[in-house]
């Protein structure tokens, strides 16, 4: 059976910057990834575009591709799946839309794809100039998983604090990372739902996002992998991977200090951690890591009875 | 504090938000309902229609219908007039984005004995011929600039292709072509979006539906006469469609122009940014008011189109001559606008600009813009209930100056699409509806689900809040025998 495709919506008012966002994810990101939008116009491209029955596509370099719908919206996500299956898609919708509808066409008509998640672009600074939001605003806070609060370059350091509580009020699950120009690694904003297929980091990272992988032919305690997880500092914004324990293998996934272990076939652990500058914690990251394995736990209890 | 107590009410359908409600309103907020549609409502309707309240040069009150709920900016159901010589504003969220939204009803001399038999032949015929669903193409293959021609012309262009009858524009709101429209105003982005989509129905709440005026459903004889409605179960075709991807862009362009503009220019300052306007005596307000006008046209337009495409069928299928089978459009009203309109208030004669977002206009007798055939009775006024529950005829009245001529557009939703899918199985709800006597054919099951009777408000307690407000009037109600969703 072919893997179904994750599919990640992204919404936002008008102007939050989703265009933006695009392009970053168009300059960054090497997986070979779908983007769905409005509009050609809102990014330059010199290649051809191929026009298919229900989508225009246009190739760019890195193995990115560009669609713009213009037949129903299931049939399109079909074509290009059949024509280019990419290993991503990203939709991005207008900044009128609604998006539970979508999402649920994702989920519910279009078995063979799989919403990975709901990223909404939120303007900080509208949010300061605008304190009523509107309806479709949000909605589209609501139905986030990921909130990128953008543009906090523009307002006032302290405003930042207030805004996030006023977002976790309307949603107090999605994950709410702060952004300048939509800066962000995109490597944080995909693989949310529970990924059947994690691929490495192996694109460049945006200077102020760095990476590291932990890798074990171990096992592992739970108890302690979840206390190194509760304890992870906060400039570790995203985690995900296995990680094999005594009873079986998990797939772990870490949103800015949210985090979910989900069964999974796997014999090996692999995590990713992505954060702001987390170079100087990655030895004592993976030092703790290393320690929570069985054998050494099991190695240490010995050499004490000795 | 339950939000219904903040409303003072003045009768039993006018429900107040005074002045005093929120900081800024320049008018208080009227919500025209029953007690217990008013309690139904979401509480966002109450926060929209004070917003709006705040908004420059808005006249008397700002309203909310029957069937109001919460949408972008304004409910949808709101009603509001600006007065345009008192730095009154013109605003994207009070017009809706599927601008021109809109209903039509054609009358036949069949009766259900007639249509019963080719039920299902007729509606799989009209699922062929009339596109639905999200980005679908029409039949009509025009040209960039042709399509411009088109949103200017409005429903005379079509009548000038042949795609219809003259006296098909007399009995549609502008007569099919609302002066101003300027399609140098509309990006090309829009064009792109709109050029092939004339003749298709679109996707969510819109339909088209074959119904039976059962003789026990005609409320006024008289008028049903006066409006085509003659024989026992005779067969009418009503349907719902609207401007398409191409209102859409409209809308979207011009609110990112009015975003800009608003406060450094304009200095107008507003509660929630889905209210974004600019004055309507303004290059900005002007240029979109030329621009939503290409919406009006171009719905009118598509509207033609499709009533085109089913006499087709009808006559296929019946073997005689749409002329032979009596297929008179009784009306086109139109859903989502805002038109220059006079209006009198407090003794004097104003030009307003009426902004109705999910709301019909609704001309009493005697009115000067009614064709003449309508001219005594008052204007027709169609209102669609969900697929399952019937829709209404009904008729203007003198009474409705209160609400600037306006009433309700259809039931009003009562639970999120989201929701409704959980609730119903689209596949399960076509075989119930068939068990009922309704074939109804879709492109979607989950969108049809979405459009279940439950998720909708009572349409029969809508109309009944109308017509003790005073805002219209009943004439009939249609059954639903057949139904292409879109």
């Amino acid at each position: 059976m072919q893997p179904r495709t994750p599919i990640t919506l992204l919404t936002g008012p008008l102007g939050s910057g989703k265009t933006t966002l695009l392009r970053h994810i168009l300059a960054t990101q090497r997986e070979r990834i779908a983007i769905v939008m409005n509009e050609f116009g809102e990014i330059t491209i010199d290649t051809k575009v191929i026009k298919g029955k229900n989508v225009q596509i246009a190739e760019l370099g890195g193995g990115c591709v560009c669609c713009s719908l213009l037949g129903e919206f299931e049939a399109a996500l079909n074509e290009i799946v059949e024509k280019i299956a990419p290993e991503r898609i990203v939709v991005e919708t207008t900044g009128l839309a609604e998006p539970e509808a979508l999402a649920f066409n994702i989920q519910e008509a279009l078995p063979q794809r799989r919403l990975d998640g709901v990223v909404s672009v939120i303007d900080a600074d509208m949010l300061i100039r605008f304190p009523e939001l509107g309806h479709t605003t949000r909605l589209q806070i609501e139905g986030a998983d990921i909130l990128l609060l953008n543009k906090i370059d523009l307002i006032e350091a302290g405003q930042v604090e207030p805004l996030e509580t006023k977002l976790r009020e309307i949603n107090p699950t999605a994950a709410i990372v702060r952004t300048e120009r939509c800066r962000i690694d995109p490597e944080l904003l995909f693989g949310i739902g529970s990924a059947r297929k994690i691929t490495r980091p192996k694109h460049r990272h945006q200077s102020e996002f760095e990476s590291f992988i932990f890798t074990s032919g171990k096992i592992f305690s739970r108890d302690c992998f979840e206390g190194v997880v509760n304890s992870l500092p906060a400039s570790v914004v995203r985690s995900k991977g296995f990680i094999r324990f005594a009873d079986g293998g998990q797939l772990f996934n870490f949103v800015a200090g949210r985090w979910e272990l989900e069964p999974f076939e796997s014999n090996r652990t692999e995590l990713v951690f992505i954060g702001k500058s987390i170079a100087g914690e990655k030895e004592m990251i993976l030092h703790t890591l290393d320690e929570c394995s069985i054998e050494i736990t099991k190695h240490e209890s010995r050499m004490s009875k000795e | 504090m339950p939000i219904i107590d903040s409303l003072r009410k003045i009768s039993d359908t006018i429900w107040e938000l005074p002045v005093t409600y929120k900081q800024g309103m320049c008018v208080p907020a009227r919500i025209i309902a029953t007690e217990k549609l008013v309690r139904d409502m979401d509480e966002a309707v109450y926060q929209q229609i004070s917003n709006v309240a705040t908004l420059p040069g808005v006249v008397r009150y700002a309203l909310c219908m029957p069937d109001g709920h919460s949408g972008y900016g304004f409910p949808i159901g709101g009603v509001a007039a600006m007065d345009v010589h008192e730095g009154g504003v013109i605003s994207p969220g009070g017009i809706g984005f599927d601008i021109n939204c809109g209903m039509r009803l054609i009358t036949t001399n069949l009766t259900l004995e007639d249509v019963q038999p080719r039920l299902k032949e007729i509606v799989d015929r009209l699922f062929q011929r009339v596109p639905a669903g999200v980005g679908t193409h029409g039949f009509l293959k025009l040209s960039h600039s042709e399509f411009r021609d088109l949103v200017e012309q409005g429903a005379r262009w079509c009548i000038e292709h042949d795609f219809g009858w003259h006296e098909d524009l007399e009995f549609t709101e502008e007569n099919g072509c609302i002066a101003g429209a300027d399609a140098s105003k509309i990006s090309e982005r829009a064009v792109e979006r709109g050029y092939n989509q004339v003749g298709t129905l679109g996707s969510g709440n819109h339909y088209l539906e074959v119904q039976i005026a059962r003789p026990e459903d005609v409320r006024d004889k008289d008028l049903a006469k006066k409006f085509g409605i003659t024989i026992p179960n005779q067969i009418v075709v009503m349907f719902h469609c609207g401007s398409r991807g191409f209102g859409h862009q409209v809308a979207t362009d011009y609110l990112q122009k009015f975003l800009k503009v608003m406060e450094p220019k304009y200095g107008i300052e507003i509660l929630d940014r889905e209210l974004a306007c600019a004055p309507f005596e303004s290059p900005e307000g002007r240029d979109y008011f030329a621009a939503m006008k290409c919406g009006l046209n171009m719905s009118f337009a598509n509207r033609q189109v499709i009533l085109h495409r089913i006499r087709e069928v009808f006559s296929e299928i019946f073997g005689r001559s749409a002329e032979d089978l009596e297929m008179r459009v009784v009306y086109d009203v139109s859903h989502n606008t805002a038109k220059l309109e006079r209006h009198v208030i407090d003794g004097k004669d104003k030009t307003l600009l009426v902004h109705r977002k999910g709301s019909t206009r609704a001309f009493g007798p005697g009115h000067d813009q009614l064709p003449a055939r309508y001219r005594e009775t008052g204007q027709p006024v169609i209102i669609g209930g969900s697929m399952e529950t019937g829709s209404y005829l009904l008729v203007g009245t003198a009474s409705g100056s209160g609400t600037f001529f306006s009433t309700a557009h259809g039931s009003g939703r009562t639970m999120s699409r989201t929701k409704a899918r959980k609730q119903w199985h689209g596949k399960q709800l076509q075989r119930d509806l068939e068990a009922r006597g309704i074939y109804v054919r879709s492109t979607s099951w989950a969108g049809l689900a979405e459009e279940a009777g439950g998720a909708y408000k009572n349409i029969d307690e809508v109309i009944a809040a109308t017509e003790l407000a005073g805002i219209s009037k009943p004439v009939a109600r249609f059954t639903p025998i057949g139904n292409v969703k879109g």
